[in-house]
């Protein structure tokens, strides 16, 4: 018998007998009401350190090597620039994204390729280009669009980043840039 | 006593009345609770939370081999690899067996209990692999050869200078560095390691059964960068980890984050799926033991968390290096004669006050005071009880079932004192406390007069 | 109104005043007490150490005793919780004297409906939640309650009200020290309010917190609720 079918079969003769069902919860809801999604997402996001860039042409002139990823969003928002630069050498790495969520100011990025992984925690500076519609409420919201966005076949990399990289392992003091991005900054295209 | 028992006391011995320890400890909890507190006002209704994920978990745990082999279903179809290990070192071998496959030479980690549980870094150094722990809290672990503290803050019991000095010893840096220096030290070695490393070993907070998808959550970004970079990705989780939808995500990271450090979210809760290079290792190890035991499946709904020992009067006293084993505070001490076998960790249980603080901050609703008492009754069942205590009780029942036995008994007791005859059990209380003075009648003498006139 | 009292053999034995105090102010709102005294002990020693079988035994013989009361009042949160809380588990059944047994200071406020008691103590106090009131039998505002209508009496809160005392039963003597560093912690808490008394509803918090403080010869007393309550 292998390890898994021993596994598996101490589960099934353990689970033969059930526990006590615990109390059903209530319908009530876990969260209070919200206000308007764009209003809600940027004070949780700049809550969170993170920056919004008005103005892409000034924010990008501030930095030599860039990395971004294939999207037409990012390449239409910045120009061409792509992957030329590694990404263990680009001082800004620029991502499109899945959606934002308002209620915790949190970026979702999601990538196939094992290239684009480190692109949104590498560089110590992490940019995301997006489009205010895809601004949702809430973490099931996002959850549900990520869902509907791949279906069937989910990337091998789904992030829900709250703002930048930080640690607090040194006497509960925080430090930004622990190993992940020091800044995190989103620019939201005119529409 | 066994051995464990008599190191678990005297470590006890020597930590209750450490002060600077007791000082550094206070403080980190005091700042996790005023976190937590802030935390815990984002949530209209967090009791229906709590009750949602103790139901959710019940679920998973109830029907668990069908969640397990869903799992695995779905990291098949997407390319990646799920292997099975009954034994910690079953786990460890399937990893060495993968490192060799693949040609490793250097491995970087993600903080991961269940690695410690199944002591991986030993094993993969002997055998010429070396390991580098990259949670910065871990990472001090590591440069000073100690377990880990707590399984959230490894490192909650030491002080910016005790780092600092630790740094200073390892790399010559300056003794003054402060927090944001040292991090960025941690930070600058490690990256080079991130670059190097043939293979990253993670844990997992949750694995989600559909999608099959592993779940990672940290702050520092160190999760992320062991998945990204190395070319094999190898990742050690307990059977217990399952949830059964990416949906249940919404409620468990928040609900994790704000009992973890009283965060809304992680900075980083990442999912990462089946593709070549992932390797998932489903791991028993005595988990099948507390699934079998119907009383007390609900142990295994911990998310691990931490919340338990920042309550706990027992462990804000004695550290979590008291404890001699992986999993600490109350739901160590409750799991772990489960885990790792009664004759040798049934003091863990009796190790408490049972006040309960414990049970109220469970974002799960385990009931771990009850179950401490549920493993003593365990404990006395199989006879692991000193003899002398059996027979101690075994006389109070006998003098306790008669009114007027007891009363004899009390008024003797009473007389004991006064005369300070009442030895044994007075000097483990008497080192430290003052005995009340003993009244010369009982309760039952004062009625017995005054009201029957 | 009639009802039983059930003194721990705790306080039979060691603080017999806890119970004159609370005979003297359940009479004094016009409670008919009476004193079953075949009562011993509650089993809960034997309980929290793992003797599960002894405690049934104890447990069986408390509600043989008690069933036929509609109340059953207790100077102890500790035993109260041990009998209403764990009874059911331990016998397997509910049994009456286990649903009918209450806390001396939820007695009070819950069941007859009074926080004034006529007492009064002109002293400035500090209430200490004892583990098993405040989490198994969730009693936290009906000290309270009645303390603030002493007269004379100034209420102070602690910082760490809800922390553990330390002294857990036979804890308190199977790891003496770690109980004892946790009762200084709690002794650092209450000397810090400046309070002249503490005051609590379980006499082995009392106790153990009694017995660090006058180790120290800290100038705080300790006094159980129905010791303050009896005041006139």
């Amino acid at each position: 018998m292998s390890a898994r079918e021993n596994i598996l079969s101490r589960v099934r003769d353990a689970v033969r007998a059930e526990a006590p069902r615990p109390p059903s919860p209530s319908e009530a809801p876990v969260w209070p009401p919200m206000g308007d999604a764009e209003t809600r997402f940027r004070e949780e996001f700049v809550a969170l350190r993170g920056e919004i860039v008005e103005s892409l042409p000034e924010f990008l002139a501030g930095f030599g090597k860039i990395a971004t990823d294939d999207s037409d969003l990012v390449a239409a928002a910045c120009g061409r620039v792509g992957m030329t630069v590694p990404v263990r050498e680009a001082e800004l790495g620029v991502t499109s994204c899945v959606c934002l969520v308002a209620q915790t100011g949190s970026v979702v990025v999601a990538c196939r390729r094992s290239e684009e992984r480190a692109l949104s925690v590498l560089p110590p500076v992490h940019l995301v280009v997006a489009r205010r519609s895809q601004i949702v409420l809430d973490l099931e919201a996002a959850l549900g669009v990520v869902r509907r966005q791949y279906g069937g076949g989910l990337p091998s990399l789904v992030s829900v980043i709250s703002g930048p990289s930080r640690t607090a392992d040194i006497e509960k003091v925080l430090v930004l840039g622990a190993h992940g991005p020091r800044r995190l900054a989103v620019h939201f295209v005119n529409e | 006593m066994n051995a464990n028992a008599q190191r678990f006391r005297r470590a006890c011995e020597a930590k209750a009345f450490d002060r600077n320890h007791r000082a550094i400890v206070a403080k980190n909890t005091a700042t996790y609770h005023a976190a937590v507190a802030r935390g815990l006002a984002r949530f209209a209704d967090w009791e229906t939370a709590r009750r949602r994920a103790a139901a959710v978990k019940w679920e998973v745990m109830n029907h668990l081999d069908h969640y397990l082999e869903e799992f695995e279903r779905n990291v098949r179809a997407t390319g990646g690899h799920v292997h099975w290990a009954e034994t910690a070192e079953e786990a460890t071998q399937i990893v060495l067996s993968l490192a060799r496959q693949h040609g490793v030479r250097k491995a970087v980690k993600s903080k991961s209990m269940v690695t410690e549980e199944i002591h991986l870094n030993p094993a993969l150094e002997a055998a010429g692999i070396t390991v580098l722990e990259t949670d910065l809290g871990e990472y001090i672990c590591q440069l000073r050869g100690e377990p880990p503290y707590h399984i959230v803050t490894p490192v909650m019991h030491l002080n910016r200078q005790q780092i600092a000095e630790t740094f200073h010893e390892k790399f010559g840096t300056p003794l003054d560095a402060t927090a944001e220096e040292l991090a960025g030290i941690a930070r600058e070695r490690l990256r080079a390691e991130f670059l190097a490393a043939d293979m990253g070993i993670t844990g997992a907070n949750f694995a989600v059964a559909d999608p099959g998808m592993i779940v990672l959550c940290t702050n520092e970004g160190n999760a992320r960068l062991t998945t990204a970079l190395p070319r094999l990705h190898v990742a050690v989780v307990g059977i217990e980890k399952l949830l059964p939808r990416l949906e249940d995500l919404a409620l468990f990271w928040p609900l994790l984050a704000t009992r973890g450090t009283g965060q809304f979210l992680t900075v980083y809760n990442t999912l990462v799926g089946g593709s070549e290079p992932l390797h998932v290792i489903l791991l028993d190890n005595g988990r099948t033991q507390l699934l079998a035991d119907v009383e007390q499946r609900d142990a295994l709904h911990c998310i691990r968390c931490g919340a338990c020992l920042n309550a706990c009067p027992v462990y804000k006293t004695v550290g979590g290096h008291s404890y001699g084993t992986t999993y600490q505070g109350p739901i160590g001490s409750m799991i772990t004669p489960h885990l790792r076998g009664w004759p040798d960790w049934s003091h863990l249980p009796y190790a408490s006050s049972l006040c309960g603080h414990c049970a109220d901050v469970c974002p799960v609703r385990i009931p771990i005071h009850h179950h401490l008492l549920h493993n003593r009754r365990n404990a006395v069942r199989q006879r692991l009880d000193p003899p002398l205590q059996r027979w101690m009780f075994r006389v109070w029942l006998w003098g306790v079932q008669s009114a007027r036995r007891y009363a004899i008994g009390g008024r003797l007791a009473r007389w004991a004192m006064r005369l300070g005859l009442a030895q044994p059990l007075a000097r483990a209380w008497t080192r430290y406390r003052d005995l009340p003075d003993p009244p010369r009648e009982a309760f039952r003498d004062w009625w017995r007069k005054h009201e029957r006139a | 109104m009639k009802v039983a009292l059930f003194i721990p053999c705790f306080v039979d034995q060691f603080y017999p005043e806890v119970g004159e105090a609370m005979v003297a102010v359940l009479r004094r709102v016009g409670v008919e007490v009476c004193f079953p005294a075949e009562q011993t002990c509650c089993g809960q020693p034997a309980f929290n150490t793992g003797y599960w079988e002894e405690a049934r035994t104890l447990a069986k013989r408390y509600c043989d005793i008690f069933d036929r009361y509609d109340a059953v009042v207790s100077a102890s949160g500790s035993c109260t919780a041990m009998v209403r809380n764990f009874y059911p588990e331990l016998l397997g059944e509910l049994r009456r004297a286990s649903a009918n047994t209450f806390e001396f200071s939820e007695f009070l406020v819950k069941k007859l409906g009074v926080t004034d008691v006529g007492a009064k103590f002109p002293a400035k106090v500090t209430y200490h939640d004892s583990c098993h009131t405040l989490r198994e039998l969730r009693i936290k505002q009906e000290p309270r309650a009645l303390l603030r209508a002493v007269r004379g009496l100034e209420l102070i809160e602690m910082t760490e009200a809800e922390s553990c005392c330390g002294f857990g039963g036979t804890f308190s003597v199977k790891f003496p020290t770690i109980s004892s560093a946790i009762d200084e912690v709690k002794c650092q808490s209450i000397v810090a309010t400046g309070a002249q008394y503490v005051v609590s509803v379980d006499s082995s918090c009392l106790m153990q917190i009694g017995g660090w403080l006058r180790r120290r010869k800290l100038a705080v007393g300790t006094k159980h609720l129905a010791e303050v309550l009896a005041q006139t």
